[in-house]
């Protein structure tokens, strides 16, 4: 049954997100060709000036074919229709053409991979961030929820609210300018120091380099993590099991800790990857604060150098990677939730 | 619901409020800022910095990175304020021959230990022979004639004589005339700074260290008008230009802050108002329809739901500005197109359960349309959770904003805070340490957007009894 219902769902993802590379593809679809004839002429300017020998009049039939040939290639000749679903098919299958500016760190034009290569810095942050803005949480989630209306509850209620409409990406400047001009703790930004170092020190000076960036997460991220436990939570803790467990003697840290989050894990797991995705789909541009070489920070970068194809793949990408998140999900909370699967509709 | 019935909900909803302290807390911050935004021509301390923001001649007589003014509580040398002298004491007089001598003078207390940083006069000349005299008279009774300037083939236009600019040579010929010869030996004209001489105590040694004159200065400028007719000499103003400056300082490219931030509340407050307001209108709509209609409709309706919730708001948001170049009726537009989905699915499981009422059946039974039973019976009970909805995205519209004009992609016809944060990154105020740039435009988006999330949580606890603490 749950076989049934992740094939579905993933087929159902994978639907999905086709049917977005294709609505992007027509919204785009002028700036994308744009982009694509100047780089054609770009190409042919380049191979013409090759020929050094041969007469002008050759030289202007060869541009003229080269260039005729090229559009063909790139399908620029057909009907509208055909060339929208011709790049949707491109998007697709990866097939992202040459970056107009922007270069690899090994100095490759090619767009997959220099996007290719921002997704795992991506992730690395973001996961980590979320796995120590879920464990603490958690923690103060269910310190909250012991004691609704408390001191505690109160205070932590009232930080959720101020901060709520605070940009992750200026708390970051905040940071960087006190922690890295003015204590002088932390370097700027970047991934590495420059040359990075070998071995296990390279491990470390990444870890330092990573130190501020997630600081500046974890700080936005914990307090509407812990409202939103303690509101799940809170149902948990009046069920009658965890008052007799508690009236067996079965110490306070185990009922918390072992009996309440185990029943209340679901709706825990769900809200943790949405708070994963609401961080990718809200604060990614805050990256670029701190030059973290991720998908955010090609965002700036596209849009400073005006990269059309990067930008594209960048979207591209960062809607896949949006879309699997979502996916995995449902999945994550059909397994731990087996009523799911049986009635949920996929 | 006729006005009457809102009135009496109103005034229940009114007491629960009053007794949600946060919730009075953010009502008030945002009835502040919109009594700021209806008297912002008085908040303003630059009045055109909403139509001349991007006009780098409008803020030329301010001084680059000054921090603000009350700065100078923490320092033990006081540094000059920037001061705008203005309605000087007139004095006309008649020559001989017809010619008009004009003289306007501005008297300015100098009483900070820092010499200010320039002294700038400004007049508008119409005309082919104005002549302005710039003079100044120090405490001490010793005046300096900083500099004479005759223009012509003026048309009302604006006549411009600084210290630092004009200035220099009248006052390296004092400070020579009042410091020994050695002292003066190694510098020049062009090595000096023109408002170090012209504060400064008139003694041996004033050339190497600054020691303040304070009291009271008078500036003068003095015009001959050959032909009073046709020439003219108009509104002189006088600018002492401190190191310290206004409420919240100047930037790198010389604007008030302060001023800057007033000119983009009202953006701020716009961009989430409408974006929540309208967006809530049509998730609200959408979800009641979705419900009513329920089969095809429901399933339809659902998938299209499910397109839109499965897009990452920001990433498109920025492509799409970095595309079409948008207005910011453009931006609020987009925004829009993603924002309604927030409220649908709770909206969609109430309006299910409303739809079982047995009013609803009576109202079908007695043969009311379906529009009539969705405007009539349905809506009415789902407004008061849209108007919590509504506070609640206000935040989220306001920082997403910005976060497109800190990328450099905002409407460049306005100022938002947004593009103010944009600027601070273009011009490395955080290496600067320019806190004063940096730190207001960011707090004022927390600070709106934490008074709409006191707001939006008071309404939701009231007004969805079930979210209560047990």
């Amino acid at each position: 049954m749950y076989k049934w219902f992740a094939v579905k769902r993933i087929s159902k993802g994978i639907v999905m997100y086709a049917l977005l590379i294709l609505i992007f593809s027509v919204l785009f679809n002028s700036v994308n060709e744009t982009t694509m004839r100047s780089q054609i002429e770009e190409q042919v300017r380049m191979e013409s000036q090759r020929l050094k020998n041969a007469k002008p009049g050759d030289i202007q039939r060869f541009q003229a074919e080269r260039k005729q040939t090229l559009i063909k290639l790139y399908k620029l000749d057909r009907p509208m229709g055909e060339r929208i679903i011709f790049r949707t098919v491109d998007t697709l299958t990866f097939n992202f053409g040459k970056s107009t500016n922007i270069k690899s760190s090994a100095g490759e034009r090619e767009v997959l991979t220099i996007v290719g290569e921002a997704i795992p810095r991506t992730l690395v942050l973001f996961l980590v961030a979320a796995i120590f803005e879920i464990g603490i949480g958690i923690m103060l989630g269910l310190k909250k929820a012991q004691k609704p209306g408390g001191a505690l509850d109160r205070s932590s209620s009232m930080v959720t609210m101020i901060i709520y409409g605070m940009p992750t990406w200026w708390l970051a400047m905040i940071f960087i300018m006190f922690f890295v001009y003015g204590i002088k703790a932390f370097p700027s930004g970047g991934m590495h120091t420059v040359p990075p170092p070998e071995g296990f020190a390279y491990l470390l000076d990444m870890v330092w380099h990573m130190v501020l960036p997630l600081l500046t997460l974890i700080v936005i991220g914990i307090w509407s993590v812990s409202f939103v436990i303690r509101n799940i939570v809170l149902g948990t803790l009046q069920e009658d099991f965890i008052m007799s467990a508690r009236a067996r003697g079965i110490p306070e840290n185990k009922v918390l800790y072992g009996h309440t989050l185990r029943t209340a894990a679901p709706p825990i797991v769900t809200m943790s990857l949405l708070s994963l995705l609401g961080a990718i789909s809200g604060s990614i541009i805050f990256e670029g604060i701190f030059s973290w070489p991720g998908l955010g920070n090609l965002y700036w970068i596209a849009v400073q150098q005006n990269d059309i194809p990067v930008l594209m793949a960048d979207l591209a990408i960062t809607t896949g990677l949006y879309q699997a998140g979502l996916v995995i999900l449902d999945l994550t909370y059909g397994f731990l939730d087996p009523r799911i699967k049986v009635g949920g509709k996929a | 619901m006729s006005v009457k019935d809102f009135g009496f909900w109103l005034s229940d909803f009114w007491k629960d409020f009053r007794k949600e302290k946060s919730g009075l807390i953010g009502l008030g911050i945002i009835v502040l800022a919109i009594l700021v935004v209806i008297l912002e021509p008085f908040c303003l301390t630059w009045k055109d910095a909403n139509s001349k923001w991007g006009d780098i001649s409008y803020w030329q007589d301010n001084s680059a990175s000054a921090p603000p003014a009350w700065t100078n509580i923490f320092k033990a040398k006081k540094s000059a304020v920037t001061m705008r002298l203005e309605n000087g004491k007139v004095e006309e007089a008649e020559l001989d021959g017809g010619v008009k001598m004009v003289s306007t003078s501005f008297d300015y207390t100098f009483k900070a230990d820092e010499p200010p940083l320039d002294l700038v006069f400004h007049c508008r000349g119409t005309g082919d022979n104005v002549n302005v005299l710039l003079s100044v008279t120090r405490p001490d009774g010793q005046t300096i004639e900083l500099v004479q300037r005759l223009e012509s083939g003026l048309n009302d236009t604006d006549i411009r004589l600084s210290a630092e600019n004009d200035g220099r040579e009248a006052l390296f010929a004092f400070l020579k005339s009042n410091d020994t010869e050695e002292n003066t030996a190694s510098i020049s004209a062009d090595s000096i700074r023109a408002t170090n001489i012209l504060f400064a105590k008139a003694q041996e040694g004033m050339s190497s260290k600054f020691e303040p004159l304070k009291g009271k200065y008078t500036i003068t400028a003095q015009s001959m008008l050959i032909n009073p007719e046709t020439d003219k000499f108009e509104k002189p103003y006088t600018v002492v230009n401190g190191a310290v400056s206004g409420v919240l300082g100047t930037d790198t490219m010389k604007r008030d802050v302060f001023s800057g931030l007033v000119a983009g509340l009202k953006w701020a407050l716009l961009i989430g108002l409408l974006t929540s307001f309208v967006s809530v209108l049509i998730g609200v709509m959408y979800g009641i329809i979705s419900a009513y209609y329920g089969g095809v409709v429901d399933s339809v309706m659902q998938f299209v739901y499910q397109i839109f919730t499965s897009m990452p708001v920001l990433p498109i948001l920025i492509v799409v500005s970095a595309v079409f170049k948008p207005s910011i009726w453009f931006i609020i537009g987009v925004m829009v197109v993603f924002f309604w989905t927030g409220p649908v699915m709770t909206v969609r499981s109430m309006a299910l359960q409303i739809k079982e009422e047995t009013y609803i059946e009576a109202g079908k039974a007695l043969g009311a349309s379906n529009q009539r039973i969705i405007w009539k019976h349905m809506t009415p009970l789902l407004i008061p959770y849209s108007f919590a909805s509504m506070a609640l995205s206000v935040p989220s519209a306001i920082v997403y904003e910005s976060s497109v004009s800190l990328l450099g992609l905002g409407d460049a016809t306005i100022v938002t805070w947004g593009q103010i944060l944009h600027d601070a990154m273009q011009g490395s105020a955080i290496l600067n340490g320019v806190w004063w740039w940096i730190i207001p435009p960011g707090l004022l988006i927390a600070i709106l957007g934490m008074a709409f999330a006191f707001l939006g949580f008071a309404m939701d606890k009231i007004l969805h009894p079930k979210l209560r603490t047990r």
